[in-house]
């Protein structure tokens, strides 16, 4: 009864310490998706492949959304022909490298400075190098999603970008598919009657002039997306902290033990872990810290660095940028560098 | 068919957004309730309090606006309604999230007790690595230490005799660790650095004149006395001698920070 008692006891303080993140979390990211033009954005990416992986990896301080966020705006990226290096080092490093996941981290491993510090440049340095990794794939149609691979093709990279923010209607028709055939889904009724806007997943998609609403629309779209994130968000933390306050309370005490005390073992555990448990990077810290008495500090940090790049609820969304075997690619590159730059703290530093 | 599912869609297109405010009201009253109820305590180390409290408040806000604008568009706009791909089934994240904070209201959050202490091994309660002092005040009276400040200083200098003769008065709940013989008690405190799951108990043994029955596990006690060198599990281990022990109520705030 009293295991029953401290896992209840865990599993709300997990989601009472979490949820002010979750918050701010989303709030900010809605509120600055009015404030920064990707187009501009792209425009001044670098072109060299390693320099733009470590750029992109860098622009998650400007978006600072979670992994469930950064999937459309690396899509968005790629499609407006940002090179593959930076949408790849944004879409690995993002969730992990933004002032709120580093505030969160901190004030979860307060005593462990050097798991806050390793957590973001280890996340930096794997995404630019899975970044410059596929810098090398020139032609990107055996490797992202088929309807990316047409648009690409029948828009060349060669072609110079329009310096000032197409209009809506240009946008789908640059797409070659009339709107209403596109995939995806949609705001309807919007700012002026009868038009359509693109909603890209959970974010409001910026390449709409933002300028043209008047503010009470943007306004409600930043409402409206808060509310969406919120609620997607908060059951996904739900379910990681009831799946934390388990294992912590079940899982037999020398199994965990013996598990998390070995070098190799408790770093596998916690991939695995990561895996498959899916929790928003905002949050992520405060669930390893219900391991932090009983696992390696590097099993830790490769929890804290895989979990944010991969997970199954990811899955769903990245196969609308890549082809199946593109991400299995990623996963396992992402996976063999967090196990050996972990591995490599576990044996000669902590 | 096709009338009843238009219909069924109309209604959860109606009803969806509504569970979404419950969702999130549930979730900024369950907070204030924390709050002012004390409760919060239990839960997470108070310097993150401020943002709790702001998040509720804040979690009010969003559902305000939420509603007020739920109901202007009832008068003007029906057909605005998001769909977007999503993790869970639609209601299903808000229903989870609701079911949360329902189950929130329900229990109460519970003090760790000895049986979470014992989780770990002999050694490790004696070892405790985790707590490293934030600031030191050498001129602190002995008798005036906490049991967290005395374990600090351990850490700090860990030499037992050094502290040989000191005299002491700390208070915290009873362990009966298997490993120590029936004359001893391990007399605990949980420390917290962010929120209960890291709660991480360290402590001292305490020598008794008498067997240690009548100190049940989990009962709060002042013990005074001085401190002395034992050889417990094959180790020297600074020890408190108890001279007198006093049980007391469970402390308002029983975590040490």
């Amino acid at each position: 009864m009293n295991k029953l008692n401290n896992g209840f006891t865990l599993f709300l303080s997990l989601l009472v310490e979490a949820m002010p993140f979750v918050l701010l979390g989303v709030l900010f990211s809605s509120l600055l998706l009015f404030f920064v033009d990707e187009r501009k954005l792209v425009e001044k990416m670098p072109k060299n492949p390693l320099l733009g992986a470590l750029v992109g990896s860098m622009v998650g301080f400007l978006f600072p959304v979670c992994e469930c966020g950064n999937v459309p705006v690396a899509r968005r990226l790629l499609m407006q022909k940002v090179p593959t290096s930076v949408a790849i080092g944004f879409l690995l490093a993002a969730p992990t490298v933004n002032p709120i996941v580093i505030w969160a981290t901190w004030i979860a491993f307060r005593d462990q400075p050097e798991i806050v510090v390793l957590r973001v440049v280890f996340s930096l340095l794997i995404a630019t190098i899975i970044g410059f990794v596929f810098s090398f794939q020139k032609d990107l149609t055996p490797v992202v999603h088929p309807t990316i691979a047409r648009y690409l093709k029948f828009n060349p990279p060669s072609e110079l970008q329009p310096k000032r923010r197409p209009k809506r209607s240009q946008i789908q028709q640059e797409s070659g598919i009339p709107a209403l055939l596109q995939s995806g889904t949609y705001l309807l009724g919007v700012g002026q009657a009868g038009q359509t806007m693109r909603l890209e997943s959970t974010n409001i998609d910026t390449t709409t002039p933002s300028s043209s609403k008047p503010l009470g629309a943007k306004l409600r779209l930043a409402l409206e997306n808060t509310v969406q994130e919120l609620r997607e968000l908060g059951a996904i933390l739900v379910i990681g902290s009831a799946i934390a306050a388990t294992i912590q309370v079940v899982a037999p005490r020398e199994l965990i033990l013996s598990l998390g005390a070995g070098p190799i073992s408790s770093i596998t555990a916690m991939l695995v872990l990561a895996a498959v448990v899916s929790i928003c990077s905002t949050v992520d810290s405060f669930f390893a810290l219900s391991f932090a008495s009983t696992f390696t500090s590097g099993s830790l940090l490769a929890f804290l660095i895989f979990g944010p790049m991969i997970d199954l609820k990811g899955v769903g969304l990245m196969l609308t940028i890549f082809k199946p075997r593109a991400i299995f690619y990623l996963f396992a590159l992402a996976a063999l560098l967090t196990f050996l730059f972990t591995l490599i703290v576990n044996l000669y530093f902590l | 068919m096709t009338t009843i599912s238009n219909r069924k869609s109309k209604i959860s297109k109606l009803l969806l957004p509504w569970l979404d405010i419950l969702a999130i009201t549930a979730w900024g009253i369950l907070l204030l309730k924390y709050w002012l109820t004390n409760e919060l305590n239990l839960l997470i180390h108070p310097n993150y309090f401020g943002l709790v409290i702001v998040a509720a408040f804040g979690l009010l806000v969003i559902s305000i606006f939420k509603i007020k604008e739920l109901l202007q568009r009832r008068r003007y706009d029906m057909t605005a309604n998001i769909q977007h791909i999503s993790l869970f089934p639609p209601g299903w994240g808000s229903a989870l999230l609701l079911v949360a904070a329902i189950f929130g209201f329900i229990f109460t959050p519970q003090v760790f007790a000895s049986d979470k202490a014992l989780q770990r091994d002999f050694s490790e309660l004696l070892g405790s690595t985790r707590v490293k002092p934030q600031a030191f005040r050498a001129s602190v009276v002995p008798e005036e230490r906490s049991l967290v400040d005395w374990v600090r200083m351990l850490n700090v200098y860990p030499e037992p005799d050094r502290y040989q003769g000191n005299k002491v008065k700390v208070q915290g709940f009873v362990i009966h660790p298997p490993e120590l013989e029936t004359e001893y008690i391990f007399l605990a405190r949980f420390v917290l650095t962010c929120c209960a799951a890291d709660a991480y108990p360290v402590g001292l043994p305490v020598k008794l004149k008498e067997s240690r029955e009548q100190y049940p596990p989990d009962t709060w006690l002042e013990v005074e006395g001085q401190m002395v060198t034992e050889t417990i599990t094959g180790k020297r281990q600074l020890t408190i001698a108890a001279n007198s022990l006093k049980k007391i109520p469970q402390p308002k705030n029983p975590y040490s920070y």
